[in-house]
């Protein structure tokens, strides 16, 4: 599921050993070895690895809300408030209307898009650069969302879910069954994630849209005398942008129980951490969906490893950092060097 | 005709899908469930997780240690860092059930969602206790709540501060977060205090969401005291860090205004022996982490609540000048009080 649009003119291909995504399942099996040598409590799957997937998923999701907008070059830096508000939209559609699971999701992806698609136009309309344009939105929605939810709820959360939360939340695969024949110990919500990332690589590798993004990304100018609509892609990449944090939002909602205030308050970091660990460009021109997922499960991985060693508070924090620097910098240092093989063959 | 992947996708998705519900059963739901209880001391392991890092819950930490060797538990930790964040917060009690810790003591940081985290502890057999706050709304899923009655405390802050006052004249109340249920409890403390005046005294401003950090509650009170200084009496806080700032902020302008604190941070209780500070509501955390402890290893050991989910006050205490020295005493006997209540009144022991 690998989905890079290389620039044109260098067809030259780099060797295997050099492929991020390669760099990244090693470091992963190399991590899980090690948790589980110092904890085999990270091999426990039910209080450890389910737990682990849903958080995987729900930052799987996050990581390719701005991975639609840096096939442009461009930030989404409001990926966590498009995401509380959309699941603000989600909770009022079902705690006020009485709608089921699936409309309300509807309502509230529909927001998100149109948030992003908000963002977008001003983008492409404005020229102001991305960064300042959804800083100036997060600001903006931090305070609506304080608002709204103090006008429709009574503290910051909505107290009722739709039917079907509830299975998302607690259920796996496992709980249901074909005869005798019962599913894996995977979540619910594994498989949603699974499905976006899918339709996302598509969209990147395959249609007209998504290369044309790409294209939009790598050179605008250049687009723009190709005859693509890049104003137009611009406001749809961030429409999608903003479609997928409103799904984040949702199954992060799935995973807390509640439709609450406090959702995408965690997101921004790990936005731009799977995708960019995975080998997506911040330039843009370039995607990698299949190395958002691995770079979204090593920070997972990493996280709940540490925790389960149960480092205090600051030595929980420092070590995040450092491991993270250390991967970042492996796989810099492996690329280097993959270039200078590929010069001199 | 080319079909396009997608249609390809779609069409591979939905058959897969089909074949999947078809004939498709869901398990019984109350397998996974299993009730606390026929544990040993040795065999319970505790784990109190705050909200986050504050002040207010270090005293939980030695807390945990003396519940380990005095009720002799397999163990007992104190984690905090959840970082006031609730998906944080149930990722890192989810580690510590992996770890084998098997009864919690957990302040939610989310009152309104912390009920779902308690549920998901309870459908796995472990004991669950809601300390130092209880879940917004009347439902308390955890087994039991031990908590400072917010409303209660300030309350008495509120009547210490009017009688510091001399019964009428401008209180300000400054507290944490506004959208927490605990300060709505807290601020319909003050107001009851308030109305019992019968409009002698009034609460000219409240000033909510500046217990994040000190920096903040600090600046919040220097503007309330360059722009209001003259007008106000008394000062009512009913959270750790504008309580601080408060008593140094007071001093510092040396205006003549009566502030009544909260915890007991060495500045306040310096602020009390000299004169600046005329009292502080005290809580109970020691109590809290101990007898939130010992009512976690009974449940293990297969004691039930009488009336699951019941709401305890941890005690709440005014000290003055007056009683500074010796307030310890009382928070001791209220912590002993609790125990024998929760065996005598709480706890139904076979």
């Amino acid at each position: 599921m690998e989905k890079t649009a290389a620039p044109p003119g260098r067809p030259r291909r780099l060797p295997l050993w050099a492929n991020p995504r390669l760099g990244l399942v090693v470091l992963l099996v190399l991590l899980v070895a090690f948790f589980s040598i110092l904890r085999p409590a990270f091999l426990d799957t039910r209080l450890t690895l389910t737990p682990l997937q849903s958080d995987i998923s729900v930052y799987l999701v996050v990581g390719l809300a701005q991975l639609s907008v840096l096939s442009l070059g461009h930030m989404n830096l409001a990926v966590g408030r498009m995401a509380a508000t959309s699941a603000f939209a989600m909770g009022l559609t079902h705690d006020k209307l009485g709608a089921g699971l699936i409309v309300s999701l509807t309502v509230g992806l529909l927001v998100g898009a149109l948030l992003g698609a908000l963002a977008g136009l001003i983008i492409s309309r404005t020229g102001v650069n991305s960064f300042v344009v959804t800083l100036a939105m997060d600001f903006a929605l931090v305070g609506l969302i304080t608002i709204l939810y103090a006008s429709a709820t009574d503290g910051v959360a909505f107290p009722t879910m739709p039917a079907g939360m509830e299975a998302l939340r607690f259920d796996t695969f496992a709980d249901y069954c074909l005869g005798d024949i019962c599913g894996p110990r995977i979540p619910l919500v594994v498989p949603i994630a699974l499905v976006a990332a899918l339709l996302v690589g598509l969209l990147f590798r395959w249609s007209r849209l998504g290369r044309e993004i790409l294209m939009t990304g790598s050179n605008a100018r250049a687009a723009e005398l190709s005859g693509i609509p890049t104003r137009t892609r611009v406001v749809q990449a961030h429409a999608l942008s903003g479609l997928i944090a409103a799904l984040a939002g949702f199954l992060l909602a799935a995973n807390n129980g509640a439709f609450s205030a406090g959702i995408g308050d965690s997101f921004l970091l790990p936005s731009f951490l799977a995708p960019v660990l995975g080998g997506t460009l911040l330039v843009g021109g370039a995607v990698s969906v299949l190395g958002t997922v691995l770079g979204a499960t090593l920070t997972q991985v990493i996280y709940k490893g540490l925790n389960l060693l149960q480092f205090q508070l600051d030595q929980l924090q420092l070590y995040i950092g450092l491991v993270l620097l250390a991967a970042l910098s492996l796989d810099r240092a492996r690329h280097v060097l993959a270039e200078r093989r590929g010069a001199a063959p | 005709m080319k079909r396009s992947p997608f249609l390809r996708l779609g069409l591979g998705a939905a058959a897969l899908g089909l074949l999947a519900t078809a004939g498709c059963t869901k398990k019984a739901d109350n397998e996974d469930t299993a009730a606390a209880g026929g544990k040993t001391a040795d065999q319970v392991r505790v784990a109190l997780v705050p909200g986050g890092a504050h002040p207010y819950f270090q005293p939980w930490k030695t807390a945990a240690g003396e519940a380990k060797s005095e009720l002799k538990l397999g163990d007992a930790t104190f984690n905090e860092t959840s970082g006031w964040d609730q998906t944080k917060q149930n990722d890192v009690i989810k580690s510590l059930a992996a770890q084998g810790y098997n009864a919690f003591g957990i302040f939610g940081v989310a009152p309104e969602n912390i009920n779902s985290t308690f549920e998901d502890l309870k459908r796995q057999g472990f004991a669950v206790g809601s300390l130092a706050s209880c879940p917004a709304g009347d439902v308390n899923k955890a087994d039991f709540c031990l908590s400072t009655d917010t409303g209660e405390a300030a309350y008495k802050a509120t009547k210490a501060a009017i009688e510091a006052i001399g019964g009428k004249g401008n209180l300000v109340h400054l507290t944490g977060n506004k959208v927490d249920s605990n300060t709505q409890r807290r601020i319909a403390g003050v107001d009851k205090a308030v109305g019992e005046t019968g409009g002698q005294v009034k609460v000219i401003q409240v000033v909510t969401d500046i217990d994040t950090d000190l920096q903040t509650a600090q600046k919040a009170v220097a503007d309330l005291l360059a722009a209001k200084g003259t007008q106000i009496n008394g000062i009512v806080t009913t959270a750790y860090n504008p309580a601080v700032a408060a008593a140094e902020g007071v001093k510092q302008a040396k205006l003549p205004i009566k502030v009544i604190a909260i915890d007991d941070d060495k500045t306040i209780l310096d602020g009390i022996k000299d004169g600046s500070v005329s009292g502080t509501v005290l809580q109970n955390p020691t109590g809290q982490a101990l007898v939130g402890s010992y009512a976690l290893l009974k449940l293990s050991e297969g004691c039930t609540m009488a009336q699951p989910g019941v709401v305890v006050d941890s005690g709440s205490f005014i000290v003055t000048k007056a009683n500074v020295d010796n307030y310890e005493t009382d928070r001791k006997a209220k912590t002993d009080e609790l125990r024998s209540a929760f065996d005598g009144q709480y706890l139904t022991c076979k």
